[in-house]
């Protein structure tokens, strides 16, 4: 029994759970149907497998580029301790969104024809091809943490002195890359003028989706860092969070202003406070990704606990996936008079997706060089014998 | 204007609501027979009742429709003859042209394991060898015509100048850039269930415009970056030139 117990800790039993239900849920898509599996239908085609797999996997990825930016680009040496993190959350949050598409997709055997059949007038074809391309910069960013531990002294330092030489470049395509599709994502929704509610239709969708994925990211680097600090005895100074935390509130106000000045200009100011389920909808949104986070984030007691600084962004990323969600399918509710509420296959293959991305992380931070930790210590020898 | 594009009148004040056209279409496209009350994966086209008003629906098929441009793979084409066609051997099935349809035409497979969008073809390959699309020869009232696009047009013209009932307005002709399926009718369309157009010029024209900023944005952003990350290293070299000076000055 104690040794049941020892080998199926808590955690280790949710993710049995986690991926029991996965399993499931994959039967239901893939035999069973989507009747089975989802509650998709004519009036609400993409769900939160794109809604959340999608547009929150690209979003909250967008810490890597943000970082190694600031990094190689602008030269913010300040955080170069968590450049690796940064990356392989976002290296992993992409590894995550393309494997979904094994789900999402009613024909997921054709994923490769946007590499051949092309469409230039599509906003999806150059998202399509942007995420490709950039899973591909951000393997190739992430690689080294790989290669140096290849036992071979020559073949790694052949390759990291290549890898130095183009690593600028990388950076560079992988900043451009990341500001197009993050910014397309948006742009798929500029093609529903008039189904979109107002709240949330705008032209410059484009725009709203960068400038909201850039704080998104950074409180996720923020969760991944302090989760890594509590349990899997990472050492860093937590004066480190307090910095990213710093850029957080400037971004989010600069999203406010536009998001704001944006309804306005869209003339949708008259919605803002009708009795409709819609209003509820982005006025959550609104307390969760802004009103919240930047009074969470300038608390002084806030700003001075990383268990804190870890509450606050995980605010941030409950407000940004409240938005994503909202923009893909509370705003397409009241035109095709479709009410959506996902099935539980949907969400369980979520959450097992998001379960892979964190057990991978976990298992980069302790078994590569991504982040500086204490040398184990050893807790306790063995359990007490019961009686 | 091609003179091989075609084109669809449909005069709501002759329908009769006997459904000829839907069954006629489920027919020669091989769905199951039982009449169905709105447009789905197995009806192209159904006669919804509004009133003592029958309304038949099925894709307008645009002139620059918003489903052709939405698609990654370009799946969805106009044709000459003026048709919308879907062509399932390319489509991935990421669904997108459904949410981007304004009228809400092109339905899913959901009962299959794999499934593909489904819409009118306008009969396509009897248009191609000349023939009329099954649904204007099953009309038995002529409410449904088919013909080239600028005679079917002219037509409907003529229809409301000769009768000032009609609503003056030919649905169809000018909606969202226009289409190859025109509507009249002595009711507002609004009445009927009809989308006010949500643009006056094509949707695809909104993506157009931020898609045409991808070279702005590599190009500024690109410059950009590149700028500021010579001026990272340029600062760099200066404050190690400073240091390494400052460092001989001690030394003397």
């Amino acid at each position: 029994m104690s040794r049941i117990r020892a080998i199926l800790t808590p955690w280790r039993a949710i993710a049995v759970l986690i991926f029991g239900a996965g399993a499931w849920a994959t039967y239901l898509r893939f035999v069973e149907g989507w009747r089975a599996a989802t509650n998709l239908s004519d009036g609400q085609p993409w769900g939160i497998w794109v809604g959340v797999s999608t547009l929150c996997g690209v979003g909250l990825s967008a810490g890597g580029f943000a970082i190694a930016g600031a990094v190689y680009l602008l030269g913010m040496e300040r955080y170069r301790p968590i450049l690796r993190t940064a990356v392989i959350i976002a290296f992993l949050g992409y590894l995550t969104v393309c494997a979904g598409y094994a789900w999402e997709l009613g024909l997921p055997w054709n994923f490769w024809h946007p590499l051949v059949m092309w469409n230039r007038s599509s906003v999806l074809f150059e998202v399509v091809w942007c995420i490709m391309l950039y899973t591909t910069v951000l393997a190739l960013e992430f690689s080294p943490a790989l290669v140096e531990k290849i036992p071979w002294q020559g073949v790694r330092q052949f390759y990291l002195k290549w890898h130095h030489k183009v690593l600028i470049a990388l950076v560079l395509v992988g900043v451009l890359l990341s500001s197009l599709h993050q910014s397309f994502l948006g742009g798929l929704f500029i093609l529903f003028k008039g189904k979109e509610y107002p709240l949330w239709y705008s032209p410059y969708e484009t725009t709203m989706f960068y400038l909201s994925a850039l704080p998104a990211g950074l409180a996720m680097v923020i969760i991944a860092l302090y989760l890594s600090m509590r349990s899997l005895g990472v050492k860093l100074d937590p004066r480190l969070l307090q910095e990213i935390s710093r850029m957080v509130t400037p971004l989010l106000i600069v999203f406010a202003l536009f998001r704001f000045t944006d309804l306005l200009r869209n003339h949708a100011g008259e919605y803002l406070f009708l009795a409709r389920p819609e209003t509820a909808y982005f006025w959550l949104e609104i307390a969760l990704f802004i009103g919240l986070p930047l009074v969470l984030f300038n608390l002084p007691r806030i700003q001075a606990s990383p268990v804190g600084l870890y509450w606050a962004s995980a605010v941030t990323v409950m407000g940004f996936i409240t938005m994503r969600i909202n923009v893909s399918i509370t705003a397409l509710e009241r035109a095709t008079q479709t009410h959506y509420v996902p099935k539980w296959p949907e969400m369980a293959v979520v959450v097992m997706l998001v379960t892979c991305a964190v057990l991978a992380f976990r298992w980069a931070v302790l078994h590569l060089e991504i982040l500086p930790r204490a040398p184990k210590a050893t807790r306790w020898l063995a359990a007490p014998a019961k009686a | 204007m091609s003179s091989e594009a075609k084109a669809i009148l449909i005069d709501i004040t002759k329908c009769i609501g006997c459904g000829n056209c839907a069954s006629a279409c489920k027919e020669a496209h091989h769905q199951p027979e039982a009449p169905e009350p709105t447009l789905s994966a197995t009806a192209f086209t159904v006669v919804e009742t509004r009133g003592d008003k029958f309304v038949r629906r099925m894709c307008l098929h645009c002139q620059d429709p918003a489903c052709a441009s939405a698609c990654p793979v370009g799946g969805i084409k106009k044709t000459a003859q003026g048709a919308v066609r879907y062509d399932g051997s390319k489509c991935i099935g990421c669904r997108y042209c459904m949410i981007a349809c304004p009228y809400g035409v092109p339905k899913y497979e959901w009962s299959k394991l794999a499934p593909y969008v489904t819409k009118c073809d306008m009969c396509a390959e009897r248009v191609l060898a000349g023939k009329p699309t099954v649904c204007a020869e099953a009309c038995p009232v002529g409410a449904t015509i088919f013909g080239p696009r600028d005679e079917i047009l002219a037509e409907a013209h003529k229809r409301l100048a000769e009768d000032k009932n009609y609503v003056q307005r030919i649905y169809g002709e000018n909606e969202l850039g226009g289409a190859s399926v025109f509507y009249l009718s002595d009711l507002p369309f609004e009445q009927l269930g009809f989308i006010t157009p949500p643009n006056p010029t094509p949707l695809p024209t909104l993506t157009a415009s931020a898609l045409g900023e991808v070279p702005t944005v590599v190009f500024i952003g690109g410059s950009l970056l590149s700028g500021l990350y010579w001026f990272t290293e340029r600062r760099r070299a200066v404050a190690l030139a400073e240091a390494k000076e400052r460092a001989e000055q001690k030394r003397r």
